[in-house]
């Protein structure tokens, strides 16, 4: 496939689940408006139903983060009908969980981010060649490796749940498999072969261990060129590459960060409650404001539709969250521009305000001094962050950064199965009650909140990553992250803004993307062009 | 050679996940190797520099041979039978869906929304989804009963929730090798290679479920027994190879613990959902499965159980899936 042929380029009429429409002023982007162009109604479909229905039903709203839907449906179940929770069930939750964002980590990196650089209009950088002879769509050596051999964390997940995307097996009070002990072997020997052929050997070319000893970006700097084989890794060309074409310099967001935190620990989580969520995670939840860090409290988070083709305006806890549509071309004329609601966070002194999640926001809360001895403590991003400041090329190391995180801590927990102890605990099918279940799916924090009344759903309200970062504007205007993100980029080839899918991409939000440029002055569109997604 | 265009409407890209799982051939292979011309798909880099908007509609107009017109998701008729619910390219994606499947040699419908509705299609129906050709067993979906490609053939259905990637991969290598003519459709239009057989057909509990053994409990308990008679499992009531290829090389939900929830069947997802109907087996009078499996009548089915349970040696009362 020619290498001109770039998924970022005037694309015509096209237009797909989600649009972008930016104003450019003398080639500067000063205005962004996100648009979801699909609206699918899980939310009404679930009122009315099993209180179990959302193990089923909500893993079928992304392709790509099924599983990250299927352990918080779980956990919110389990906190509405408290269960007990054997530890071989959170070990099992948690590696699934784990293998799910490291089958998406290089997915996303090959398939979707890295085949930006291919595009003719960095021909005349200094790593053209190199990135063109890697990262080329199908056929670089780096995107074929890496693509084929994202799957192989799937196969973990499969051997546990018998199938990825879209296995429902984990139930209140536990995980319906039961591992066997040629499971675990098998599942450790699929990790070591993913990490011989592409994590380690392609990708850091150095152990996993050896890249986690970067604590700050200086480090990385000095790793960059310690050695021949990281000198020529996949992540080293990045690296080079992204500071060579400035991706550190734009895409910056709303530069304040949310995580819900994933993973538990086993002693920690017997009786999940949401009370206890935070101080039993792994990886923690948290915010940082761009200042403080403040502890993570579902009751603060809220959900406005004042731009959002609901009907109505205001924002509501969703607890009492409710989804109600309109005909678009209505809505359109109350002022109401997408089907994404805008999640908004309430900060003490700073009210309901955009929250960029993902990976960036994971590894800043990672970074927070009061770590328990069982939480990820992890000083780099912080370093990076106050080096580089956020950026499409801060958003995205982050990303990477977390294949090799995550690699240990699956390896960890298979290492910690008892396999002669039980994995469920029958639970008591309470009628009514309400509970909250969160994670994080790869591209960010994604939580349940169930409502049961009569021993059905009385209501159900789900936030997903790609909302909290593409939602859009609230009742007071203000731009959701993405939005953000784009205002004040430089667009140097007007017919040609791959600058802007490099944002888009950055975020590895859950929708096919379009963006439409508009020139600030004429109001005359100057482009339109796709900006491919997972899901 | 063969071109391909696939395009998402209400769907979850789980079937384009599950797709980039592909080995024997990857997705890549079928590209590089096998000569899929891939002129569009909403989640793969190729081709769509400047062209690209022409080729949407030259394919629509006919102005461009398309070979496999590749539809995942429902077609969404909603608010109203406007289809705004589901936007692409400015226009309601059911009036791309009516100009592809005009143009297309062969048209397939990927997963369950495609074929029949799926997910989105679950009561209440909230955006008015239907498949290509059926919604849920009814036959018409929104090409209608009649609808034939150019090639003559009905719209290719390969459900489940989501497809095994052989399942595309397979019949993809068969249309782009001129096998096209080989592949036998059974009544709901599944290619039968796969479709025949049952998800019971190849599951490690079937020893359990010929002597009526049940799994009692999820967890530890699914170490040994059968998932049909307590915890709703329709692996003996569902089409699917799922224990004969496995899922990412290494297994299946049966074989998990987890009990088959029918996704191959187009009334997936079963029973609307509805209170007491998830992971829980649907009986008569307590004790009685509602359903028997396909082929049997109560009658038959309890002289066989009652046969079988003073049958069933020792074993088949004790943990097998051992550690």
């Amino acid at each position: 496939m020619a290498v001109q042929n770039m998924k970022i380029s005037p694309l015509g009429r096209v237009e797909g689940d989600l649009d972008l429409r930016v104003t450019i002023n003398d080639g500067v982007v000063t205005d962004a408006w996100t648009e979801a162009a699909m609206f699918r109604g899980f939310e009404i479909i679930l009122k009315g139903k099993d209180p179990q229905a959302g193990l089923i039903m909500t893993p079928r709203i992304c392709g790509i983060c099924g599983g990250s839907h299927l352990y918080k449906s779980a956990y919110a179940l389990d906190t509405a009908w408290k269960t007990t929770m054997p530890h071989n069930a959170t070990l099992v939750r948690n590696i699934a969980q784990g293998c799910e964002t490291l089958l998406s980590i290089p997915r996303w990196f090959y398939a979707l981010f890295a085949i930006d650089f291919v595009n003719k209009n960095y021909a005349k950088a200094a790593g053209y060649e190199e990135i063109v002879r890697r990262f080329a769509p199908f056929v670089g050596t780096g995107y074929e490796t890496g693509v084929t051999w994202s799957s192989k964390p799937a196969e973990v997940y499969a051997i546990l749940g018998g199938q990825w995307p879209h296995s429902s097996f984990m139930i209140p009070g536990g995980v319906m498999s039961a591992p066997t002990l040629a499971d675990v072997t098998r599942s450790i020997a699929i990790l070591d072969w993913w990490a011989d052929a592409w994590l380690e050997k392609q990708f850091l070319g150095c152990s996993v261990d050896r890249w986690l000893e970067n604590k700050t970006w200086q480090d990385i700097l000095a790793w960059m060129d310690e050695n021949e084989s990281q000198h020529n890794s996949d992540m080293a060309v990045f690296i080079r590459f992204a500071l060579e074409i400035g991706l550190d310099k734009y895409g910056r967001g709303p530069g304040a960060f949310l995580a819900t935190g994933t993973f538990f620990d086993p002693a920690l989580y017997t009786n999940p409650t949401i009370e206890g969520r935070n101080a039993a995670l792994i990886t923690r939840s948290g915010i940082y404001d761009g200042q403080n860090y403040h502890d993570f409290d579902q009751a603060n988070v809220r959900e406005d539709h004042t731009h959002s083709f609901f009907r109505g305006e205001g924002s509501l806890h969703p607890f009492e969250g409710v989804t109600d549509p309109l005909d678009p071309e209505e809505a359109r004329k109350q002022g109401k521009y997408t089907w994404a609601k805008a999640p908004r966070y309430n900060v003490s002194g700073k009210g309901n305000i955009p929250m960029e999640v993902g990976p960036l926001a994971r590894q800043i809360i990672a970074g927070r001094s009061d770590a328990a001895a069982h939480q990820d403590y992890d000083p780099l991003f912080v370093d990076v962050l106050k080096e580089l400041g956020p950026s499409i090329f801060t958003r995205s190391l982050a990303r990477l950064h977390e294949a090799p995180k995550y690699f240990k801590l699956v390896k960890g927990w298979l290492a910690s199965l008892k396999l002669n102890d039980d994995f469920y605990t029958k639970p008591t099918e309470y009628t009514e009650g309400k509970g909250f279940g969160s994670t994080e799916a790869a591209r960010g924090a994604l939580s349940d909140w169930i409502v049961l009344k009569d021993g059905k759903i009385e209501n159900y309200q789900v936030i997903t990553p790609t909302a909290w970062n593409i939602g859009p504007m609230d009742s007071s205007s203000t731009h959701g992250p993405m939005e953000q993100s784009f205002i004040g980029t430089t667009i140097k080839d007007m017919h040609d803004p791959v600058e802007l899918g490099h944002v888009a991409r950055s975020f590895d939000s859950c929708l096919v993307c379009t963006v439409h440029a508009y020139d600030g002055k004429t109001g005359k569109e100057l482009s339109k062009f796709q900006v491919n997604n997972m899901c | 050679m063969a071109t391909l265009l696939w395009l998402q409407g209400g769907a979850c890209s789980g079937n384009t996940m599950s797709f980039l799982n592909a080995e024997e051939p990857s997705a890549i292979d079928l590209v590089t190797d096998f000569g899929i011309d891939v002129l569009w798909h909403p989640s793969l880099g190729m081709e769509l520099g400047e062209q690209a908007q022409k080729i949407l509609w030259d394919c629509a107009n006919g102005n461009r041979p398309l070979d496999i017109f590749v539809m995942e998701g429902t077609v969404m008729l909603g608010p109203k039978g406007t289809g705004r619910y589901d936007m692409f390219a400015e226009r309601p994606m059911k009036d791309w869906v009516t100009d592809l499947a005009k143009q297309a040699q062969i048209v397939v419908a990927l997963g369950d929304c495609a074929c029949w509705g799926g997910i989105p299609a679950t009561e209440p129906n909230p955006t008015d989804s239907v498949g290509l050709q059926y919604l849920k067993r009814q036959r018409g979906g929104f090409l209608g009963p009649d609808f034939r490609s150019k090639m003559g053939l009905p719209v290719i259905n390969i459900p489940g929730c989501p497809i095994h990637p052989d399942w595309v991969t397979q019949i993809l290598v068969a249309i782009a090798s001129g096998r096209a003519g080989d592949i036998a459709l059974d009544e709901l239009q599944r290619p039968q290679t796969f479709f025949k057989s049952f998800t019971q057909t190849g599951c490690t509990r079937v020893q359990f479920f010929e002597y009526k053994q049940s799994t009692t409990e999820f967890g530890q308990g699914t170490r040994t027994g059968c998932l049909f008679y307590e915890f709703g499992c329709r692996g003996p009531v569902t089409r699917s190879p799922c224990n004969r290829i496995l899922w990412n090389r290494q297994s299946s939900k049966t074989r998990a613990g987890m009990p088959c929830t029918g996704c191959t069947e187009p009334e997936f997802p079963f029973f609307d959902l509805k209170p007491g109907t998830v992971f829980k087996t649907q009986k008569i009078s307590g004790s009685i499965p509602k359903e028997v499996p396909t082929g049997t009548d109560h009658v038959t089915y309890m002289a066989h159980a009652a046969a079988a349970r003073v049958a069933a040696p020792q074993w088949s009362k004790e943990d097998m899936f051992v550690v």
